[in-house]
């Protein structure tokens, strides 16, 4: 046992293995049958493995939630250029520490997924783009790398089919904005990882300009699970239009923070109350992220009243992201949060785009100034006001992630900031 | 099981009661440290470590480096493509990346100087300057911060006596505030040079300094 925490509520279906050093060997991933999946996959053809993803229901868990099977099937089915799987490994998300848990204890898992990905889509080669602060993880994932072409499983003539992919995996240096689809291919050929405008979208013109698809760590973990046991079990967990099990990382002020995988539309209060041992010190709930630092915080009430999935999520006024739930307790400084939120996001603007770039900066002002106790009301108008012209005006949604928490605390936490407010108030007058 | 996370050795997530020594899931046996030359090609633009010494003047691209550079450049249909991972080689042999760094990079794939150093200058973890043998970066992002990040970085700080952003005076460390370093879940996380520390609160410091302390020692 002992995962640093683990529930019996739990569907562990990609995360069995966590907090098993030994299952990073390739003899021992073997041996508790990994890449027969990869076997199944290469004796059909590309599409009917699409298909499986497909009749899944699988969807990107990268934050969008889009089909991955229906993502696959954009990409030209008669290759004429090089095509390219990419797999999103920049895990930068504030909240989110899924994908470096899903590399570091099961680096087979998303190697036989990024060769299943790849043979489905007809690459013939896949990069994966690691954060370059992940030294240690990217160690583990590349002695794996190293043993899964030694043994035949990666490189060329894949177990005797005839089949080529290589892998290589890509270092990032430091940029949040790499997580970015189109960022990450930018910084992948080498360049500042400036997102572009889409279209044309990545599977008629990705990177190197060929065309690419691009799936998130654990998307492609999932993927060796669904080839080897069909679309329709996958489809005995979740929710008719989100079905499947998701990784909830938990972090704040819960007794057990850590990563639990549970199947989609599981309640939310039930993962603070049940799952993660409740809020900590004995304090009461006051707001919770539910997927990210780019999503809309939801007060204590909504929470009750919300279920982990795409689109539970929204109902309740904010959405599942990359499912990483942050919990702040009755204690919790919402202002000084959403202002350290800001200040991250000024400081990974690629800059590029006016909104973005001048937005992020002064609203990070603004909310600095009501933190020290001089700002005005006008001010909350002004954030409001700013806030507004920042959504969908800019070539990708960075943008639109600074916006969402703090309009969203304004709306939800308003006394929070009237206090603030208040307090300098009286200070000054004094 | 109890309720508070056991104190953290160091990277493997062991917030959890494993078995396991801190050699046995560091060591060669699990992991092992990349070589010098890079290892597999497909893995070669994966290597650089924060070393504790650095060389401002040391070879750029000789020996082993070299093989490893020529490693990266099988991987990707153009040259330029390596540039990221061409940076981060200089990182580890230099400790930061200078100007004249930048330009022998510009030299060896065929690019403007300028254009290198709008690339490098995108990216945080270039340093751009001199950093001490320690490179201490505190998460103080939402998940840390709630958790108390900011006394942690507090704490650094007055242990090693430095400023924020600054080297102390030994030069041992520098310490710095890190956005996310996606480990929120063993609040606070601590980038050490290559190596990250969970659940890292203000009075487990004094000890992780001394550590760091006697690394440089043994390292000299």
């Amino acid at each position: 046992m002992a995962y640093p925490y683990v529930s019996d509520l739990e569907v562990r279906v990609i995360s069995k293995y966590f907090g098993d050093p030994a299952h990073r060997r390739i003899d021992t991933y073997v041996e508790r049958g990994g890449y027969k999946a990869l076997e199944k996959a290469l004796a059909l053809e590309p599409d009917g493995v699409t298909d499986e993803i497909k009749a899944s229901g699988l969807r990107g868990r990268g934050g969008a939630g889009f089909p991955t099977g229906i993502k696959w099937s954009f990409m030209p089915k008669e290759p004429t250029r090089p095509h390219y799987l990419l797999c999103n490994a920049d895990e930068s998300e504030p909240g989110t520490f899924k994908d470096r848990e899903l590399m570091r204890w099961d680096p087979h898992q998303l190697i036989e997924g990024c060769l299943i990905g790849a043979y489905a889509i007809r690459a013939q080669h896949v990069y994966i783009y690691s954060r370059g602060e992940f030294f240690e993880v990217n160690q583990i994932l590349a002695r794996a790398v190293e043993d899964a072409y030694a043994k035949g499983y990666a490189g060329e003539d894949i177990l005797g089919t005839g089949t080529t992919i290589d892998i290589t995996v890509h270092q990032g240096a430091g940029a949040y904005i790499c997580g970015e689809e189109t960022g990450l291919m930018s910084s992948l050929e080498g360049d500042r990882g400036e997102p572009r405008v889409k279209p044309p979208f990545p599977a008629a013109v990705g990177v190197f300009g060929m065309p690419s698809t691009i799936n998130n760590v654990e998307t492609l973990a999932t993927v060796p699970h669904i080839v080897l046991n069909g679309g329709e079990w996958y489809r005995q967990w979740g929710t008719e239009k989100s079905p499947g099990t998701k990784l909830f990382c938990v972090s704040g002020h819960v007794r057990k923070p850590g990563n639990y995988e549970l199947p989609l539309g599981f309640p939310l209060i039930d993962l603070i109350e049940n799952v993660c041992g409740g809020i900590r010190d004995g304090n009461r709930l006051k707001a919770v992220i539910p997927g990210g630092s780019s999503v809309p915080l939801i007060n204590a009430e909504d929470a009750r009243n919300c279920e982990l999935d795409y689109e539970g999520c929204v109902e309740v006024g904010t959405m599942l992201g990359c499912a990483s739930v942050i919990v702040m307790d009755h204690k919790a400084d919402i202002v000084k949060q959403i202002r350290r939120m800001v200040d991250f996001y000024a400081h990974e603007s690629c800059g590029q785009c006016t909104p973005c770039r001048e937005g992020s900066a002064w609203t990070a002002r603004i909310l600095r100034r009501i933190e020290k106790g001089q700002g005005t009301e006008e001010d909350l108008d002004t954030l409001m006001e700013m806030t507004e012209q920042m959504v969908g005006t800019t070539i990708c949604v960075l943008s639109d992630s600074i916006a969402a928490p703090v309009q969203s605390s304004i709306n939800k936490f308003r006394d929070d900031y009237l206090e603030l407010i208040r307090r300098g108030d009286q200070a000054g007058a004094a | 099981m109890s309720d508070v996370p056991l104190k953290n050795p160091g990277w493997a997530g062991n917030t959890g009661e494993f078995d396991l020594t801190e050699e046995q899931i560091r060591g060669e046996d699990f992991v092992g440290e990349r070589p010098l030359h890079g290892g597999h090609s497909s893995v070669s633009a994966t290597m650089p470590y924060m070393l504790i010494e650095k060389n401002p003047e040391a070879e750029l691209f000789e020996g082993e480096y070299q093989e490893r550079l020529k490693k990266i450049l099988t991987r990707y249909p153009k040259k330029r493509a390596a540039l990221l991972p061409v940076l981060s080689m200089v990182q580890e042999l230099r400790g930061h990346v200078s100007p004249e760094s930048m330009d022998r990079v510009a030299e060896l794939l065929d690019l403007s100087p300028a254009y290198v150093r709008g690339v490098a200058t995108f990216y945080t973890m270039y340093n751009k300057r001199p950093v001490g043998r320690h490179l201490v970066q505190v998460c103080t992002n939402i998940s840390c911060n709630l958790c108390g990040a900011d006394e942690v970085l507090a704490a650094f700080l007055e242990c090693t006596g430095t400023e924020l952003g600054e080297t102390s005076e030994d030069g041992d460390f520098t310490v710095i505030e890190a956005e996310c370093l996606a480990a929120c879940g063993f609040p606070t996380c601590v980038q050490i040079n290559s190596r990250y520390f969970e659940n890292v609160t203000p009075a487990d410091i004094p000890e992780i300094v001394k550590h760091l302390r006697a690394q440089v020692k043994e390292s000299a």
